[in-house]
């Protein structure tokens, strides 16, 4: 869950948060503000790449992505 | 529809009869045999050419084009992926040392500047036809002693024996033109098109091989599944968010 945390701040927490679809490898997020996503603080997590277009974000996380997103999911 | 009868009998005669390289009829025995025009003919031809079934080679004839091998990216080795085809896989060595990595590289696979890499660079063999070339980087520190006494044959196995067993990876697939050098060792034109595939490959949490491959694009049909998207966390519409985001900055 610490883990599940640490990601939600780093995507800017719910308030930036419109969409986060778990992909295989990847978190698939969608936010209202990009520039309140900070990778420093998803690479302190423990994940393994940021990708950014515009406000669509992938944070690389590996193969647990639906666990995570499951976890971000129950902080709500 | 004469065409479609036509190109049904060259789909049957190239799948079934014929031998990949064998020429098929002329366009004047094609003619004669089905009482039509060389258009006709030349429309059928046109379309199993398109679908990859016959190659024309200019001032030569039409023939049976190789068929395309798919690529699928999974984290199987180049040697189970080609027997699952019925093809010899094998490998020619064109470099095996330890070295510093380029910089991209080591960001990669979280290395610092001062920590080294095994590298290998391969050229990948079906049935002795060159398929593809690949590069790799392996973190020292997480293998010692890999190439004590030779370099390995298989990394998956090596890695695997480790107790670093790939387990998950993530590819990134780019289109691009041949060089000189990798034209030479793949026996193809150089600028002729290439899928240009860079694999991050990691046991759990821990990046153990990056590597950087090209496959031929008369060869290769890439491969994906695709599936519905669902979302997990869903907060609300975007347009609404921004609406809201907008009236409180006012």
């Amino acid at each position: 869950m610490a883990k599940a945390e640490k990601i939600l701040e780093g995507l800017g927490g719910f308030d930036n948060i419109v969409e986060i679809e778990p992909c295989i490898t990847r978190l698939r997020v969608v936010v209202v503000d990009p520039s309140q996503v900070q990778d420093a603080v998803l690479k302190a997590a423990g994940t393994f790449g940021v990708v950014r277009s515009g406000s669509a974000i992938q944070v690389v996380v590996g193969p647990e992505a639906d666990t995570l997103a499951e976890d971000i999911e129950d902080l709500r | 529809m004469k065409h479609t009868q036509i190109r049904n009998y060259l789909r049957a005669l190239a799948t079934h009869e014929l031998s990949v390289g064998d020429a098929i009829p002329s366009e004047r025995e094609l003619c004669e045999r089905f009482g039509v025009a060389r258009m006709t003919v030349r429309h059928a031809v046109d379309s199993l050419v398109v679908e990859g079934i016959l190659t024309r080679i200019q001032g030569k004839g039409t023939f049976v084009a190789s068929p395309k091998v798919d690529l699928q990216m999974r984290l199987t080795t180049f040697e189970e992926e080609m027997a699952r085809r019925g093809l010899r896989a094998a490998s020619r060595m064109l470099a095996a040392d330890v070295r510093m990595p380029p910089r991209d590289v080591a960001d990669t696979l979280g290395l610092d500047e001062s920590e080294k890499t095994y590298y290998l660079y391969r050229t990948r063999l079906a049935d002795d036809e060159p398929m593809a070339l690949e590069e790799s980087w392996l973190p020292e520190k997480l293998f010692p002693k890999l190439y004590d006494p030779v370099p390995p044959l298989s990394i998956y196995a090596a890695i695997t024996e480790r107790g670093l067993a790939p387990d998950w990876g993530e590819d990134n697939i780019d289109a691009d033109e041949a060089s000189a050098e990798e034209a030479d060792y793949l026996g193809i034109k150089p600028g002729r098109a290439l899928l240009r595939v860079a694999r991050r490959t990691f046991a759990g949490s821990i990046a153990t091989v990056y590597s950087r491959s090209v496959y031929r694009a008369d060869r290769y049909t890439l491969w994906v599944p695709v599936m519905a998207p669902y979302p997990t966390v869903k907060t609300a519409d975007i347009a609404t968010r921004q609406k809201d985001r907008t009236q409180a900055h006012r």
